[in-house]
């Protein structure tokens, strides 16, 4: 199965190099995607030679996202794996994936969640709305909705090219349960991130992205 | 309508129709979304000429004073333009990421040939 890791990046310069060289080791094709850093993210992907994309424009993690999934389609990729840029997503995961993509699932979540308990954090009281939301929705159980660790199978990669309205994970994830799409939880451990600074940390980025989340699944999904 | 409201608007939809014409002229202005503009300034140049026409929707609607109708059309115009102007907004961000991606992607292939061109 021909296998696409995508790695979103904007300034990641203190993680990527672990990352890739964590990452080759298993010898999967990545595909690293610079959203227009302030760092020298740039400057240490070419000195590395890694293969990357260098966006011009910032165009934020969705839009990094959409970039990353219509290469893939463009390619003629089987199957796009997501993973971020900061190495809280470990490597040795990522075939437990794809072997659930080849099992014939169109969609497959590194859930946190599917074995263990799920801490009562303020992080994951939105998480759990968010499982209310799609569980009345679409009736599904999902235990990690926020997880950015998946695997994308080829008809969700040509249906995600072309979409306009790609938000985010829980969004992504409500849709392709409505369509009907196979859509499958593995139990995978994530790490804190190493470095630098994540988008959730300012409070205001996060409560509006709850709210647009949960009016999309509530009223559009 | 009170006349001095009358002639405000005439002057008005002038003004718009002026500011209008010279902005496409100096190419700052697309003559397709010119014409939005410009009906909007026929409708106050309308409003300003037959101000009766206001009487009768100020009746059918129960609105007290004529002007407050002329107040109603007008705020729905603008919300109909500025959703207008929201749609296309999307479709605008729908084209950059597409030539983000476009560019990235060429980008992308022109460094490796570059690299197989330098290892011969």
């Amino acid at each position: 199965m021909k296998t696409l890791v995508i790695i979103p990046c904007y300034n990641e310069s203190e993680n990527i190099e672990a990352l890739i060289g964590n990452l080759s080791k298993y010898g999967y094709d990545y595909l690293i995607i610079n959203d227009c850093s302030k760092d020298n993210t740039k400057e240490i992907l070419r000195k590395n030679d890694f293969s990357h994309l260098d966006l011009p424009i910032n165009l934020g993690l969705a839009g990094v996202t959409r970039v990353g999934i219509k290469y893939a389609a463009d390619h003629d990729y089987d199957c796009v794996m997501c993973i971020d840029g900061d190495g809280q997503h470990p490597p040795k995961y990522i075939s437990t994936l794809i072997d659930a993509i080849e099992e014939g699932n169109d969609y497959v979540v590194g859930s946190r969640f599917v074995d263990e308990k799920k801490p009562w954090s303020m992080r994951m009281l939105g998480s759990r709305l968010l499982c209310l939301c799609i569980k009345l929705k679409t009736g599904k159980t999902i235990s990690d909705p926020t997880s950015g660790m998946r695997a994308l199978g080829k008809k969700v990669i040509q249906d995600f090219a072309d979409s306009m309205n790609f938000y985010a994970e829980p969004d992504a994830l409500c849709y392709l349960l409505h369509k009907g799409y196979q859509v499958k939880e593995v139990q995978v451990e994530m790490k804190e991130r190493e470095a630098g600074e994540s988008y959730f940390a300012n409070p205001f980025k996060s409560i509006y992205f709850m709210m647009a989340t949960l009016l999309s699944i509530i009223f559009i999904r | 309508m009170s006349i001095s409201l009358r002639i405000g608007l005439l002057l008005a939809s002038l003004m718009v129709f002026i500011l209008i014409i010279v902005t496409v002229i100096k190419k700052r202005l697309n003559i397709k979304y010119s014409i939005v503009w410009l009906l909007w300034a026929l409708l106050a140049l309308f409003m300003a000429i037959y101000p009766t026409s206001f009487y009768f929707l100020a009746s059918v609607l129960g609105i007290e004073l004529p002007v407050n109708a002329v107040f109603l059309v007008m705020i729905g115009l603008l919300y109909a333009l500025t959703f207008y102007v929201y749609c296309m907004i999307s479709k605008h961000n729908e084209e950059i990421i597409s030539l983000t991606y476009e560019i990235s992607a060429l980008k992308k292939e022109l460094e490796d040939l570059k690299k197989k061109h330098n290892e011969k």
